[in-house]
């Protein structure tokens, strides 16, 4: 008769795992806050991968007749200044959003990954000119480089990405390369040495699975920089091009010129930038506080 | 009565009998020419976008770069600063003094203005003159080259350029052409110095115009102070002018708004912020007119789809041009085919004559239905629906429109993506036909036939975007430059049009409108029925 794990971790006296539900019931009563916006970044995934069901209408369709109107019960959040559906596109921009903010934040964190594993665990002379580098890069803030690798790669979704995870490349990197620091001088690791394993073995089949937690911790906190970050290069003409929406091109195509007459254009976009932000941060918090286990408990 | 409250009772009628005297805020803006000029101050004004090729107008086909650099140049003659519609009978001499036509429209004589300095010093002479149009018209001996020659095609048929003294400039023409007297007074057509490098315009200026350059500080301003030997006397009023970069519309409405800028950039001020600005500023002073500018689509003729004639016309049949103007222009703009309509234009084609043409019906329904049985002729469906990149400027208004079309052309099933090109690279992409259709606008200098089709249509043109070429139109429109008889030139120019237009050479969309604004102590700056023509400044002057 087959045996399942649970109970040989039952037998052997270990208490048995908790499943997924009740991990996230358990996070959900210690963090509630990180759970509000795990709840958020949830809805805002939900959104886009049903954009088009939840559309009420199509979100580059212009409407003559219905230009700068104001909520309504045909257009629920009103129209823009050439007559498009704000609700449909700010539905439409949570995929740009967040396509933009994971695939940057994935891209930046694994390359920042892999060049912190092999800078903290070759170490030497090549962890410190690897590292000198990584401070010149980071001695530029996230929004001016992103600008500046903007500019120069011109506006397109894909350029957008790399623009965002290249200024995300040196934080990934730090944090790996601290992590491996510590994890290359644990006792399994000098006995996968001794015992004569490769390195890229150790380095990438026993130190890069225990940098997960960190790994995660990054991911999150750096989803809402790179959402804000996408934002920010829409807004000024650099990020996701015309006509399909992005939160961030919403508020700067028409929102300054129109602002005053129709107030409508600049609140919504805003908010729902504010709330992807916030429940990007909220979580990436509680889940550092979570993995972290320097920080368990806190 | 007790002495305080007479006292209080006589302030309160005077207060009121003052109050109900005074003249409201609009009637305060008196007529301008009723006041005497006064000297003095500066005007701090605005740029869209910095100045792509400097001040070398001659390289250059937008108002991004004539609006700065006008003040710096002169040209043989100009359209009156002050008259705002333009024709022949508004030409005022610059630095030609007097001009005649000769043996019947085939000889253009101008008698130059003596004693005019360039800017560095140098005297001007009718040598400078034979050097800027020899080099315009790319003649074999002429003494230089312009890298990109927009307008090279306004001068075909100068056959030569002589001056017979140093105070004389002859135009020997080939055929007769009225119209070259009205190309040669726009904003366009500057005299430049025949012993400066035209490579030079594209960073400094030295013109003979009212003001010297000061000061280009690029991507930030570009600063100009009065010319002191200005061939005008007592002209210009103004000790400076100063021009703004602002890259964001929102900004440079703000900055308006706010009294930190006293006028608007030409072309860039939509009816909607037009009101919005009046309603939070009422004393802003607000001209609607006629930019003489299109939207319009530019398609490459030479390279498929837009090779075939039933894709462009689909392309012009899907856009609904009155939806286009209510969406984008919030009605600021007239439906018009190849020439500017009346009012605003002279030889625009009637609504009734604008109505039978691909895309100009009133039922867009059934323009559309056409444009996707024209689709599937040309082979593409829903299923297999034609897939283009379409380029525009990284400019709003450019953005605006093509964002409307992209969402007409989506319906009769074309998929396009849109990239924005900036203007630096714009002309050259466009001229080398590096694209498949563009989301354009097109300004043309004076309100002219001539000005108009040689340069946007003309076999071999630079500025011909779409390269369109035909040799029948060619034949047409040289026979309406020749033609002397006002009545029978109309006539001509409305078949052109409706032919124009029936090729799909450029659709045209709209004719836009301004909303020029400026301040109220802005005084003598007239927005002409083009914002490429009234730029030079010598009449403007401050009453602050």
């Amino acid at each position: 008769m087959a045996v399942s794990r649970a109970e040989i971790a039952v037998a052997a006296g270990a208490r048995p795992r908790p499943g997924m539900w009740t991990a996230i019931a358990r996070f959900a009563r210690k963090k509630p806050l990180g759970a509000a916006g795990g709840v958020l970044m949830l809805v805002m995934l939900v959104t886009a991968i049903f954009a088009e069901v939840l559309q009420t209408h199509d979100p580059i369709a212009t409407a003559a007749a219905a230009t700068l109107a104001g909520p309504s019960a045909d257009h629920w959040l009103g129209t823009d200044h050439l007559g498009r559906d704000i609700y449909s596109r700010i539905v439409h921009g949570a995929r740009v959003s967040l396509v933009v903010g994971v695939a940057s934040t994935l891209l930046g964190s694994v390359l920042g990954g892999i060049i912190g594993l092999l800078s903290g665990y070759v170490g030497g002379r090549t962890d410190m000119v690897t590292q000198r580098i990584l401070d010149i890069l980071q001695g530029l803030p996230l929004l001016v480089l992103a600008l500046v690798m903007s500019a120069a790669l011109g506006p397109a979704v894909h350029n957008v990405i790399i623009a965002i995870s290249i200024p995300i490349i040196p934080r990934a990197a730090r944090v790996i390369r601290s992590s491996v620091l510590s994890i290359r001088e644990m006792q399994y690791v000098e006995a996968a040495r001794s015992l004569g394993v490769r390195h890229l073995r150790i380095a990438f089949r026993h130190i890069l699975p225990n940098t997960i937690g960190s790994f995660i911790v990054l991911c999150t906190a750096q989803l809402g920089s790179a959402i804000l970050v996408e934002a920010t290069l829409s807004y000024l003409g650099l990020g996701v091009p015309e006509p399909y929406p992005s939160w961030g091109r919403m508020l700067s195509v028409s929102a300054a010129e129109y602002a005053q007459k129709a107030p409508h254009l600049v609140l919504f976009p805003g908010i729902a930038i504010s709330l992807a932000v916030f429940g990007s941060n909220l979580l990436g918090d509680a889940l550092r506080d979570t993995l972290d286990p320097r920080l368990r408990g806190s | 009565m007790s002495r305080a409250r007479f006292a209080l009772l006589s302030i309160t009628l005077l207060a009121l009998g003052t109050a109900l005297l005074a003249p409201s805020s609009s009637q305060s803006q008196t007529p301008q020419a009723s006041q005497t000029p006064r000297s003095g101050g500066v005007l701090n004004m605005m740029l869209r976008e910095d100045l792509s090729q400097g001040f070398s107008i001659h390289e250059t086909s937008t108002i991004s770069t004539v609006w700065p650099a006008m003040p710096c140049l002169s040209n043989l003659v100009l359209f009156d600063p002050l008259k705002k519609t333009e024709s022949v009978d508004t030409i005022i001499g610059e630095l030609a003094e007097k001009w005649s036509w000769q043996d019947n429209y085939r000889n253009l004589v101008f008698f130059l203005r003596r004693g005019v300095k360039w800017h560095d010093g140098q005297p001007f002479t009718s040598k400078d003159v034979k050097f800027t149009f020899d080099m315009l018209r790319e003649a074999p001996d002429a003494p230089a080259k312009l890298r990109i020659n927009p307008r090279k095609d306004w001068y075909a048929n100068v056959e030569a350029i002589e001056t017979p003294d140093t105070y004389t400039a002859v135009f020997r023409l080939k055929k007769p052409q009225p119209s070259l007297l009205l190309m040669l007074a726009s904003g366009y057509t500057p005299v430049y110095a025949a012993h400066v490098p035209p490579a030079d315009y594209r960073t400094h200026c030295v013109g003979t115009g009212p003001f010297k350059l000061k000061e280009w500080r690029k991507g930030e301003y570009v600063e100009f102070v009065k010319n002191p030997d200005y061939f005008v006397k007592g002209r210009p009023y103004l000790d400076g002018l100063k021009y703004f970069a602002i890259l964001e519309r929102g900004t440079r409405q703000a900055a308006i708004q706010a009294g930190k800028l006293d006028v608007s950039f030409p072309g860039e001020t939509t009816k909607t912020a037009a009101e919005q600005l009046k309603k939070a500023v009422p004393q802003l002073v607000i001209t609607p007119f006629s930019q003489n500018v299109t939207d319009n689509i530019i398609m490459n003729m030479k390279k498929p789809p837009f090779d075939n004639q039933k894709v462009r016309l689909a392309v012009s049949h899907a856009i609904d041009r009155r939806a286009l103007i209510q969406a984008v222009h919030q009605g600021g703009a007239v439906v018009g085919a190849g020439l500017a309509p009346k009012p605003w234009g002279f030889w625009g084609l009637a609504e009734k004559d604008l109505v039978g043409l691909p895309g100009y019906g009133t039922k867009p329904a059934d323009e559309k239905a056409l444009a996707r049985k024209l689709m599937a002729e040309a082979g593409f469906s829903r299923e297999k629906p034609l897939k283009v990149e379409i380029v525009t400027r990284s400019i709003a208004i450019y953005v605006d429109m093509a964002s409307f079309v992209i969402n007409e052309l989506k319906q009769v099933g074309i998929e396009a993506t849109l990239k924005q090109i900036e203007t630096a690279q714009w002309h050259a992409m466009a001229t080398r036909g590096d694209y498949q259709i563009g989301a354009n606008l097109t300004g043309v200098g004076p309100d002219d036939p001539d000005a108009n089709y040689y340069e946007n249509y003309g076999c071999g043109s630079p500025r011909n975007y779409s390269q369109y070429c035909s040799e029948e139109v060619m034949k047409m429109f040289d026979a309406q430059s020749q033609e002397l008889d006002p009545k029978k030139r109309l006539a001509l120019n409305a078949a052109i049009q409706k032919k124009l237009e029936a090729d799909a050479a450029r659709p045209i969309l709209d004719w836009k409108l301004d909303y020029f604004t400026v301040w109220p102590h802005v005084k003598n700056l007239i927005p002409h029925q083009s914002i490429y023509n009234f730029g030079r400044m010598q009449e403007v002057w401050s009453d602050k």
